[in-house]
């Protein structure tokens, strides 16, 4: 039985921002450090956590037959291959939308959280149903965005509600940084978003190529131990959950080397 | 370097003694320092409050913070970015206020609420409105009288939604989407205001107007 479980709750409001990858590369890096981790998938319309961790062609029982107490917990927990600290518990068939409650959410995390010392929720998009079960279950919350208006905004209504839920702490991580881009202010800079959203920074993960390739393979980027620029952040992200002191990355700092250099002095008004 | 003492001056009622000659002989017996100072019921502009700063500068002391019961003072002294606090009895304040500027109109219902409307959210009511925090992009706030905002105003506003041509928009920070006013609609302005300056906004021969915020037209 482990006491002090954390209920981390990964929510975006708008879909296709990054909840599913961070909670799958969250997990196997807390997994790594020695830490006892559960993700559970609770986008049970659209679900595809197994896919990123590569699971898919183990689950056999799902979190409906351990509700309907057609089959054990342990049962349905599919172990993950290389990191034997990280299990998952798969969302049932998409039907079990209509009779899901909060209070079968609550039995499911309460029975996790016996096992487990940290429990991630993958939240799925939106403000419905899904999103309140998955709501009325958890302690703590990740907000994640990208640096866009649209994934600012939705995020901004996602923590009004979360803030009436009482979710304390709320956490923001944004993903999919482009320092350049940034730079030369194409994109919301880092004080654009917390300004606006003004919740602390858990993080910043930087674009990165990588993270679709390991997707496709269903290998998280931190499995490998990769040194892509997404991998280190997500690495950095987990280690902050666990009270480590890490600094943020500065997008400003993470271009240099010749190519960035000859491109400051050719925006630079000397000529 | 020293460190400086924190003393806290209350100011008179308003009905029993002139502020400037209490605090007059308050600041005799006081060493220099950091002072916070307790406005009670005095409805104070920017004027007055640099006129009590620069008092408490010629005894050698630091205005820190301004502690009141009228709105309108708080957001004075925020706009000249002082610390400020809104004391605890600020509904007997507002009401007093209300009671004595509006005779026979809806007294007494100003809503006060305090955190950040959120995107989504929609605080609404029926006299005036005081918010203490943000309105973000995409979160409404609309009153029957007067909008005031003590933050950054960044979604939408309506004040006066009854046709109260009267009615203003105030906030420390004014970037509004949109704003209405009776059934005035206008645009938010495209570029950016000065930091630390509270404008308002009013309707002037059916359009919509901002300047500088002068808490004192809120009284007509």
């Amino acid at each position: 039985m482990a006491p002090n479980t954390r209920t981390i709750l990964i929510c975006s409001g708008k879909g296709g921002v990054g909840k599913t990858t961070l909670t799958a590369n969250l997990g196997i890096a807390l997994a790594k450090q020695g830490v006892r981790t559960v993700v559970l998938d609770a986008d049970f319309g659209l679900r595809n956590l197994d896919l990123l961790l590569g699971l898919e062609n183990r689950i056999v029982y799902t979190a409906q037959e351990v509700l309907e107490e057609s089959c054990r917990l342990e049962q349905a927990l599919v172990k993950h291959k290389q990191e034997p600290n990280l299990a998952l518990l798969p969302a049932g068939n998409p039907r079990m939308l209509e009779w899901l409650k909060p209070d079968d959410m609550q039995r499911i995390v309460e029975m996790l959280r016996e096992i487990f010392e940290y429990v991630l929720i993958d939240c799925p998009a939106g403000v419905e149903d899904g999103f309140k079960n998955a709501v009325s279950a958890t302690k703590e919350a990740i907000v994640i965005t990208t640096p866009e208006v649209s994934a600012v905004r939705d995020a901004d209504r996602v923590i009004g509600l979360l803030n009436t839920q009482g979710i304390k702490p709320i956490q923001l991580v944004l993903n999919r940084v482009r320092p350049k881009m940034i730079a030369s202010q194409e994109m919301l800079a880092v004080d654009d978003v917390t300004d606006i959203l003004a919740l602390p920074l858990l993080g910043l993960v930087l674009e990165d190529e990588q993270v679709i390739v390991s997707t496709n393979r269903g290998e998280p980027l931190t499995l490998s131990g990769s040194n892509s620029p997404a991998a280190r952040c997500y690495s950095n992200i987990a280690r902050r959950l666990q009270g480590e002191n890490i600094p943020l990355i500065d997008p400003a700092k993470e271009e240099q080397g010749l190519r960035a250099k000859v491109r400051r002095l050719m925006q630079t008004k000397i000529f | 370097m020293k460190h400086l003492e924190r003393k806290s001056i209350a100011l008179p009622l308003k009905k029993d003694d002139d502020w400037r000659k209490v605090l007059k002989i308050k600041l005799n017996a006081l060493k220099p320092g950091l002072i916070e100072i307790d406005c009670r019921d005095w409805q104070f502009n920017c004027r007055d409050i640099y006129k009590l700063a620069s008092l408490l500068n010629e005894s050698g002391c630091k205005l820190l913070s301004i502690q009141s019961d009228i709105p309108e003072t708080i957001v004075s002294a925020a706009a000249l970015g002082y610390q400020t606090q809104l004391a605890k009895n600020y509904n007997e304040g507002i009401a007093q206020q209300v009671d004595r500027n509006l005779p026979g109109k809806s007294s007494a219902n100003t809503l006060f609420h305090k955190g950040t409307l959120r995107s989504g959210d929609h605080l609404k009511a029926e006299g005036d409105v005081l918010l203490l925090g943000d309105v973000n992009p995409g979160a409404k706030i609309s009153a029957g009288g007067n909008v005031m905002v003590w933050g950054r105003l960044r979604g939408v506003a309506h004040a006066g939604k009854e046709g109260n041509n009267n009615a203003r928009i105030i906030a420390l920070q004014l970037r509004p989407l949109q704003l209405r006013i009776a059934d005035v609609i206008a645009r938010g302005p495209e570029e950016k205001p000065e930091p630390g300056l509270a404008e308002e906004a009013k309707l002037q021969e059916g359009r919509i107007l901002i300047e500088p915020a002068n808490p004192q037209n809120l009284q007509k």
